[in-house]
């Protein structure tokens, strides 16, 4: 039988301070790392959480975002009347959406400037975006320079208030509600009177595009394939979600670094912990020539050894899963969310959430830190003869 | 009584330290019978421990033969004769090599891990050990609680509880003042007159005559043959000064 874990942990809690320092480094390390990629997560969640399975979104021929493209009236026209669109319960209007987006420069409260993208809706845009919702105020009212604003960027911008005014484009706009989208990249958006804002943009083309609710997800794939093989207008028509999914491809990229940074600084915080383990080798030769003497194999040694390293990690893990825990609530409740350029460069305020997933690469890290840094002196400590390690007496 | 319990036949043991040939150990025969107390003694250096190491299967000897209730330990490759000593030797040190993390109870369980025994047994077994050598009241005592006798009886107390047929100690009351030294020596002989056990004591320490059967001398690797034991004891003595003095040496 191999030597009990309980001697390998009360030997890490034998030597408070050294075992200290060395969970204090991997616990930075997997601070870092666990909140990066929270981050990353949680930029990648608003994106793909964003868009409903049954909207398509209908663009210009060519255009992969709703800034770059145009679509004509007439062709909103035909495409309104297409077969298979979802109705509004009451009203029985299709549940199409034309959309115009800008994205004019905000000013910060502190000062600096980022894009932030304007959509143009009409009313029946609440219905077809049913993951907005307007959570303080009012929708604004059509033509009366009224505005209203998502969560992220309420408070966020000089004028971005209730009540207050904000300054885009030619005009100024009144915001006169604030709405929540289940923290979808929504409510990083303005929302303005479609009409109006074309006219503020001198836009003689209104729409840059339209959002269309399907009935269901066989008429979602009709209607795709007749609006894309439509020869009159040039349309694409492509699912909301898979939309939103592009834009956050960004963010592929980003994961690898992070891994990367993760598996640098995860080798130097082993360095730190082998030297921690190699010292208590050091200082436990002859209590492991007595345990050789005893009649513990060389295995139970190493493993001994192993599992003390692989304590310090886990012990790292947890001081540094709850230290990222608390700085993304901190970050998303005491600053508003951190704020990054997407795909479309307008900005994104992003919720960081700690994803069980990020947890989960945490503790592969730490245990990684932990079994690199233990294999060293566990070895060592395995391989000591018995008769001079007792001669360290 | 008879049958030997430890044969040691022409065995030497040489270390390789810088270069030169070290002959910790040079040739030496000797034969121990079961159920006896028997000192190892001579100057430092003489190769005493090398020849208790070389008995209790810790180590290998260069040429020669150890044989330990007819188990012939060279034959053994390193893993049997790990399990070997699990099973057949107690071993004392000078400085008791107790486990610092584990506590009086837990230090004695330990060698119990290495058998078959379950939880509760282990600790019973423990427990008497503890008993044995008159700890029983400081179970969950750890180590550095401990003054430096108590601690050499935990010590004790480990290296009986899997009841081997020989025990080995290493200068065991090296490191204790005289009450506590005698009180370990008497529980060694205890160990012999009441339990049976074969015990081998490496000692230069002359006090320690009075509790053994018998006396081996070392003096630079070789074994002394009577007389110069005989001549060595006495000059041993002789350095002690005068004082009452008693020797149960058995030519
Ligand atoms: N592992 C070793 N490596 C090199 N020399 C050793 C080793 N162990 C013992 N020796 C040498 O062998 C001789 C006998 O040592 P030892 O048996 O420890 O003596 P004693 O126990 O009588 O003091 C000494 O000269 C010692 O330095
Ligand atoms: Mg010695």
């Amino acid at each position: 039988m191999a030597l009990p874990l309980s001697y390998s942990w009360r030997n890490v809690r034998a030597r408070p301070m050294r075992s200290l320092l060395t969970t204090s480094v991997i616990a930075l390390v997997v601070l870092a790392c666990t909140l990066l990629m929270g981050l990353i997560s949680s930029m990648q969640s608003t994106f793909t959480e964003t868009g409903h399975e049954l909207n398509l979104i209908v663009l210009r021929k060519g255009s992969d975002n709703d800034g770059s493209s145009q679509i004509s009236l007439e062709a909103y026209q035909a495409v309104r009347y297409f077969d298979g669109i979802a109705r509004q319960p009451e009203g029985d209007q299709p549940l199409i959406s034309p959309e115009l987006v800008v994205q004019p420069f905000f000013r910060t409260l502190d000062g600096g400037r980022e894009n932030v993208l304007v959509r143009g809706v009409e009313a029946i845009a609440l219905d077809v975006h049913d993951q907005v919702h307007i959570s303080e105020g009012r929708m604004f009212k059509r033509s009366a320079g009224e505005a209203i604003v998502g969560r992220g960027v309420a408070g966020r911008y000089e004028g971005a208030t209730l009540g207050e005014e904000l300054e885009f484009g030619r005009g100024r706009w009144k915001v006169v509600g604030i709405f929540d989208a289940d923290a979808t990249s929504f409510e990083s958006e303005v929302w303005v009177d479609v009409r109006e804002l074309a006219s503020d943009a001198k836009r003689t083309i209104p729409f840059s595009g339209a959002r269309i609710r399907a009935a269901s997800k066989a008429d979602l794939e009709t209607l795709e394939r007749r609006i894309d093989d439509d020869p009159r207008y040039a349309l694409d028509a492509k699912a909301e979600t898979l939309y939103y999914e592009e834009q956050s491809s960004a963010s592929a990229t980003l994961y690898i670094i992070v891994i990367a940074v993760a598996v640098l600084a995860g080798v130097g915080a082993s360095f730190g912990a082998a030297n921690t383990m190699y010292a208590a080798v050091q200082a436990r030769t002859a209590e492991i020539g007595t345990l050789r003497a005893l009649g513990f194999s060389r295995g139970s040694i190493l493993w001994a050894f192993q599992a003390e390293a692989v304590f310090l990690a886990l012990l790292g893990f947890v001081l540094g899963a709850a230290g990222a825990a608390i700085a993304a609530e901190v970050l998303t409740s005491a600053l508003g969310g951190v704020a990054v350029g997407a795909e479309t460069f307008t900005t994104s305020v992003i919720h960081v959430r700690i994803h069980s997933g990020n947890l989960l690469g945490a503790l592969i890290l730490s245990l990684a830190i932990g079994m690199a840094s233990g294999f060293g002196p566990a070895w060592r400590a395995a391989r000591l003869a018995p008769i001079e390690a007792l001669r360290k007496a | 009584m008879d049958a030997p319990m430890i044969d040691v036949r022409h065995v030497s043991r040489h270390y390789l330290r810088g270069g030169d040939d070290v002959h910790a150990l040079d040739d030496v025969s000797l034969s121990i019978p079961a159920g006896k107390f028997v000192a190892l003694m001579g100057p430092s250096g003489s190769g005493k421990s090398t020849l208790l190491n070389l008995i209790s299967g810790i180590d290998r000897p260069s040429s020669g033969e150890v044989i330990v209730s007819g188990q012939a330990l060279p034959d053994l490759s390193e893993d049997e004769l790990a399990r070997w000593r699990a099973r057949h030797v107690g071993l004392i040190f000078q400085f008791f090599n107790l486990i610092p993390v584990l506590s009086a109870l837990e230090n004695v369980a330990l060698p119990l891990l290495l058998t078959d025994l379950g939880k509760a047994e282990r600790r019973e077994r423990a427990e008497t050990a503890l008993r044995v050598v008159g700890l029983e009241d400081r179970l969950d005592h750890f180590p550095a609680t401990m003054s430096g006798g108590e601690q050499q009886r935990v010590a004790i107390a480990r290296a009986i509880v899997t009841d081997p047929d020989l025990i080995v100690a290493d200068e065991p009351t090296g490191d204790l003042d005289a009450k506590n030294a005698e009180a370990i020596l008497d529980l060694l002989r205890t160990l012999k007159k009441g339990f049976g056990k074969t015990v081998v004591m490496v000692t230069h320490d002359p006090r320690a005559l009075r509790f053994v059967d018998d006396a081996h001398h070392l003096d630079k690797g070789l074994l002394l043959d009577d007389d110069a034991a005989e001549r060595a004891s006495a000059a041993l003595h002789a350095s002690m000064g005068p004082g009452p003095r008693t020797t149960e040496v058995e030519p």
